[in-house]
């Protein structure tokens, strides 16, 4: 199959995957209990005041026209107006998706970055002591929930030792223009090194929080490639002829062993985004996910919606983009047809 | 069997790790006998003790209404390997067989089962929990459902792939010839050849729905005040860092502990039943 | 501030950081709230929008600071003429865009919250037949009955600037969608930039009619949604001035030992334990006497204290908050007395071991479980089978428009809408209230009832005085809810920062949120 081919048939397959996200969320968010109605306008807001809103939002029509109404707007890339901020949910989307994809964008760097050569050492170094201090300490990386490493590393690099800033992505005091949400594009665009400094310096330990059990599993996957690749006639072969264990290690084990380790990362990296919810409660990460919280307690249909589709949305591109990378790098993979 | 006992024992790792696991599972079963304070489980309030830091009496301090944090602990384990034990008997049997079905019998039923499956993995692990506690009364039953119905896909599509893979070797082809029903085939013939990955995966997942439980609790949704909850404790805790940091240190490492075992196990047997 | 931040840091980034130091934002005040800040004053509701609404807009009346009642701030005097409200407003105000406020501003004001029917909208919802702007200066509302809280309710309807709002409407939404951006006001204060989860920050506006005082905040910044240790924190690096009232105690006791200062807004805000009047065993009095007399007041009192010289929570002696009319400072506090509890519970015709309670404490309040496990360990000495719930609050307000199966017992915090009684009594327990959980006790009481829609009627004040001391005592007897303690939110105060209106108690305005007038606060000038 050609990679266009391939690109197609894969859009194709994500797009129903999104249709039926839509259609899930839509009707579990229609089932939360609670009147969006009496929630937004509050206690003392009369039955006539709920009614009316209730009849804006189309609230008592069947939900399947609902869903009609809802997917027609849609195409119009119109979510309608969120009940918790007020506003379109487009705009808050706009708003609030940078944030957590360049927090995520972080991480993964991170992941690759630190997970890749760790796991080689350990795999370079197998059953010998730093092989086994890397397994523990990365099996422990995986051990623990992203919000118990933020709540630590918030614990002793902000409040012990008061390295890192706590809140917020930049320092109180700069305004930079918004081009593109993405504050290491925006300063640098604006030529302000010193405000990308304090991005970046913002962005260090929740990036780190929400990237540790993926340096992990990332170290892991490594290790457990490359010894296999170890195993192989290539490399037992270049260890025949004395070739220096560390080129044999980068040349003949690592190489191989990258590309079903980096399609994993690819997967792990998508779901990045899901899993940032509590690492940006914690750091006051004024994200998609403090907005997803927000709105699943406010009841606020249209904008849970929007959140969970725009998630999906993103997790699926991610998926195809790896796909798609992985069968550039390496034509001889197999091309299954199938999903994710 | 016993070989895989042995390699257990005689890898220093996985011992340790079997060691935290028995550990974990004997405060959960003897939590009455072990832990300093079993009254403090329930709704115990003792304002004159709350706060306290770790002390002899209070080996992890106490909680804001004075409740001994080492008894909640202890019992806050028994929630947690029950949501797992739950969770594991329920997801698996639901995903393996719609791997089996949609891998086996392939055409529209594999795209539309694998679909279905897509749609699941796609939404992210936290919010359908949440859209589906915030649908139902958050009680422990109900995080449980919650943990399954997103957990059941992963079991999907580990055994699709091993499914598709073993339907073109030599034996099911045999069974094929020789007219074997098509459930024999899935169950009988296919199902064996995948039980040691699904073995690993759901030892390795006791860890992680334990994780994805106390996130679950962490945001409040799950486990009911006052049953001791570790993701509720440090989600609590948190609010009184960093003065009061034993409230959130100690539940937060109990979870690694607990997870730490259940992965080093894994882990070793992982390497033992999937040699490849 | 931002420079010392930085100094721990590699060398690289010191160097940077340098460059980064700000051309001396001068005086800042930098306080926090829950999300989400509204700051369109048609569709306020919560505290954080109270802060907003009273910094960027004006309202004819304003709580009456140091006493009871409202004091003229737009209006300078009015008359009362039957159900015809005439108010005259002051000549020399304009809006931040530099038009001139006029009567005609109000009525658009008035107009245009009651078309977008939200927010504090249904407080006036049916009391206002018309208004008409009678000159430039003059304006007159006319009620379609006598509503005797009409004034008090005045202070949340923000005049906005009609022209402004007008240029920016988009298909006749009343400039909706513009206003929950920019501010169109003539408050002392402009949005700077506002993002309804995170921060909004605000100016001063040189040409604001009052006199701000000494030291006042050229900037505010206003952040949402911080947990209680990073206030900690950030108050600790001097980089937050106020807090909210939201922590847990115990982090206020721990910025007071930090130096901060600690103030307390006494907001007409009562904590009630909402009884449900509808359910068995509740809906017998005498069960629900046993559980009031059975309640532990004085834990509860120290659950509140927060240090030797702060509470956040005084005892109540009736449902009615102090200072409120209807207030009688002679009665004594309510006080725990088992023996009254066992006797109440022996007329009360259900038997506790088989009438199971459920008490609910809202998920996103987990400090309130303290008061749930109280309610747990005392009333199973009365025979009760006591079960908590920690519930959503959105799961919450589905619950509570279910009588029959709404929770026993849920813990509320519940604030007067104006600094007049009928907003807190009428909305609470008049038995024409849809089921809410304001009226969660769900309490039908025809004698109560008459007196509350008096309490609307009446104006002369020892008369009003009297009726809701009545309708005070009727609730004390008959006790729809467990008046637990009326709450003194406290705010911590970094040093060097000055809260004057919650300083100074002649300072005080009487209504929650009224007192947070970013001008009336003193900072320092940043380092």
């Amino acid at each position: 199959m050609t990679i266009l081919r391939r690109l197609l048939w894969r859009l194709g397959a994500s797009l129903i995957v999104l249709a039926g996200v839509s259609m899930l969320i839509f009707l579990i968010a229609r089932i939360i209990p609670g009147d969006p109605a009496r929630i937004a306008l509050g206690p003392r807001a009369t039955e006539d005041q709920v009614a009316q809103m209730r009849e804006a939002l189309n609230l008592d029509e069947p939900i399947v026209v609902q869903y009609a109404l809802f997917m027609g707007d849609l195409v119009r890339g119109d979510l309608g107006i969120s009940l918790y901020s007020n506003r379109p949910v487009m705009t808050d989307l706009a708003e609030y998706l940078p944030a957590s994809l360049e927090l995520v964008l972080l991480s993964g760097l991170m992941m690759v970055a630190l997970g890749l050569p760790l796991g080689a050492i350990s795999a370079r170094y197998r059953g010998r002591w730093p092989d086994n201090l890397l397994r523990v300490i990365t099996l422990l990386a995986v051990s623990a929930p992203a919000f118990v490493w933020a709540i630590g590393l918030v614990l002793v690099f902000a409040y012990i030792l008061p390295l890192f800033p706590i809140t917020g992505r930049l320092s109180d005091t700069m305004e930079i223009p918004r081009l593109t949400g993405f504050l290491l594009v925006d300063t640098l665009a604006a030529g302000r090194l010193d405000a990308f400094a304090s991005a970046l310096h913002h962005l260090i330990l929740p990036a780190f929080a929400l990237a540790l059990s993926g340096i992990g599993q990332a170290a892991r996957l490594t290790r457990s490639n490359m010894i296999a690749t170890y195993d192989t006639p290539a490399v037992e072969m270049a260890q025949a002829y004395g070739f220096p264990e560390g080129r044999v290690a980068r040349r003949y084990a690592f190489k191989p062993s990258l590309i079903p380790s980096l399609t994993i990362i690819g997967l792990d990296f998508a779901a990045l985004l899901g899993n940032a919810f509590l690492v940006e409660l914690i750091f006051a990460w004024p994200g998609l996910s403090r907005y997803g919280v927000g709105v699943i307690l406010q009841k606020d249909l249209n904008a849970i919606v929007g959140t969970v589709l725009i998630i999906s949305a993103t997790f699926l591109i991610a998926n195809i983009i790896v796909d798609i990378l992985v069968s550039v790098l390496n034509p001889r993979i197999r091309l299954s047809e199938d999903g994710l | 069997m016993r070989r895989t006992a042995y390699i257990l024992l005689s890898n220093p790792l996985s011992v340790i790790g079997l060691l935290l696991v028995g550990a974990v599972f004997l405060c959960a079963a003897f939590a009455g006998v072990i832990s300093p304070h079993p009254d403090h489980a329930g709704a115990v309030i003792n304002f004159a003790f709350a706060n306290q830091p770790p002390s002899l009496d209070y080996l992890l301090g106490t909680d804001v209404v004075g409740r001994d944090i080492l008894t909640r602990i202890i019992y806050a384990y028994r929630v947690a390997l029950g949501m797992a034990l739950v969770v594991l008997l329920i997801a698996p049997p639901i995903g393996v067989t719609v791997g089996l079905i949609a891998g086996y019998i392939g055409g529209f039923v594999d795209f539309a089962l694998m679909r279905i499956t897509d749609i699941f993995l796609s939404i992210p692990p936290l919010v359908l929990a949440l859209a589906i506690m915030g649908l139902l009364e958050p009680t422990l039953i109900n995080a449980m459902l919650a943990v399954t119905a997103m957990w059941w896909p992963w079991y999907a599509r580990l055994v699709y792939n091993i499914t598709r893979g073993e339907k073109v070797e030599g034996y099911v082809l045999a069974a094929e010839v020789i007219g074997a029903s098509k459930a024999h085939i899935m169950f009988r013939e296919i199902l064996p050849n995948c039980v040691p990955a699904i073995v690993t995966k759901m030892t390795l997942d006791f860890g992680f729905v334990i994780l994805i439980a106390s996130s679950l609790s962490f945001l409040g949704l799950g486990v009911q005040a006052p049953t001791p909850d570790l993701g509720s404790m440090v989600s609590e805790g948190t609010r009184y860092l960093p003065d009061s940091w034993w409230m959130t240190v100690f539940p937060g490492l109990a979870i690694v502990v607990a997870v730490f075992g259940f992965n080093l196990v894994g882990d070793v047997l992982r390497d033992v039943l999937e040699p490849d | 501030m931002p420079t010392k931040k930085y100094m721990i840091m590699g060398t690289a980034l010191l160097a940077t950081a340098a460059l980064a130091a700000p051309a001396a934002a001068d005086r800042i005040l930098r306080i926090d709230e829950v999300a989400v800040g509204e700051i369109d004053p048609a569709k306020a509701t919560d505290y954080a929008d109270t802060i907003l609404a009273i910094n960027l807009y004006d309202t004819l009346v304003y709580p009456n600071q140091g006493g009871s009642g409202v004091q003229p701030h737009l209006a300078t005097e009015w008359a009362i003429d039957g159900s015809a409200y005439i108010f005259t407003l002051r000549d020399d105000v304009t809006f931040n865009s530099g038009n001139p406020l006029t009567a005609a501003d109000v009525v658009y004001s008035f107009e245009r919250m009651m078309a977008l029917g939200q927010g504090n909208s249904s407080l006036f919802d049916g009391v206002v037949d018309s208004v008409e702007a009678t000159g430039d200066n003059t304006v007159v509302f006319n009620l379609s009955s006598p509503f005797a809280p009409f004034l008090a309710t005045l202070v949340r309807m923000p005049i906005v600037d009609m022209a402004t709002v007008q240029a920016n409407e988009v298909d006749g939404d009343w400039a909706s969608s513009w206003m929950s951006q920019n501010s169109a006001g003539s408050g002392p204060y402009v949005i700077v930039s506002h993002d309804p989860q995170t921060e909004t920050v605000l100016a001063y506006e040189p040409d604001y009619f009052l006199e701000p005082v000494d030291g006042y905040p050229e900037t505010v910044r206003m952040s949402y949604g911080l947990e209680p240790a990073t206030v900690r924190a950030l108050m600790g690096r001097g980089e937050h001035d106020i807090s909210s009232q939201w922590m847990p105690p115990e982090v206020y006791a721990g910025l007071a030992e930090d130096g901060a200062t600690l103030v307390t807004e006494a907001g007409l805000t009562g904590e009630y334990f909402k009884l449900n009047t509808q359910r068995p065993p509740l809906d017998d009095v005498h069960c629900r006497r046993a559980l009031a007399y059975a309640f532990d007041y004085a834990t509860m009192a120290q659950l509140t204290q927060i240090n030797d010289d702060t509470s956040t929570g005084v005892p109540m002696s009736g449902a009615i908050p102090m200072g409120m009319v209807g207030f009688d400072p002679d009665l004594p506090v309510f006080a725990q007395d088992m023996a009254l509890a066992q006797a109440e519970l022996e007329q009360c015709a259900y038997d506790p071991a088989e009438n199971p309670l459920d008490v609910v404490f809202i998920a996103e309040t987990p400090a309130r479980e303290r008061g749930a496990l109280m309610m747990q360990a005392i009333y199973s000495q009365l025979g009760f089978d006591v079960e908590i719930t920690r519930t959503p609050w959105a799961l919450l307000t589905e619950q509570v428009t279910a009588p029959p199966t709404a929770p026993h017992v849920v813990e509320i915090a519940i604030g007067a809408a104006s600094p007049d009684t009928d907003s807190l009594l009428y909305a609470m327990y008049h038995s024409s209230q849809p089921p809410t959980w304001i009226s969660s006790s769900y309490y039908a009481n025809p004698e109560l009832d008459a007196l509350l829609d008096q309490g609307r009627v009446e104006t002369d004040p020892s008369a009003r005085q009297e009726i809701y001391a009545k309708a005070n005592a009727i609730l004390a007897e008959a006790v729809p809810d467990i008046f637990a303690y009326e709450l003194q939110s406290p705010f911590a105060v970094r040093e060097g920062v000055t809260y004057h209106n919650l300083a100074d108690p002649s300072r005080t305005y009487p209504t929650a949120g009224f007192n947070m007038r970013f001008a009336d606060v003193s900072v320092p000038e940043s380092e």
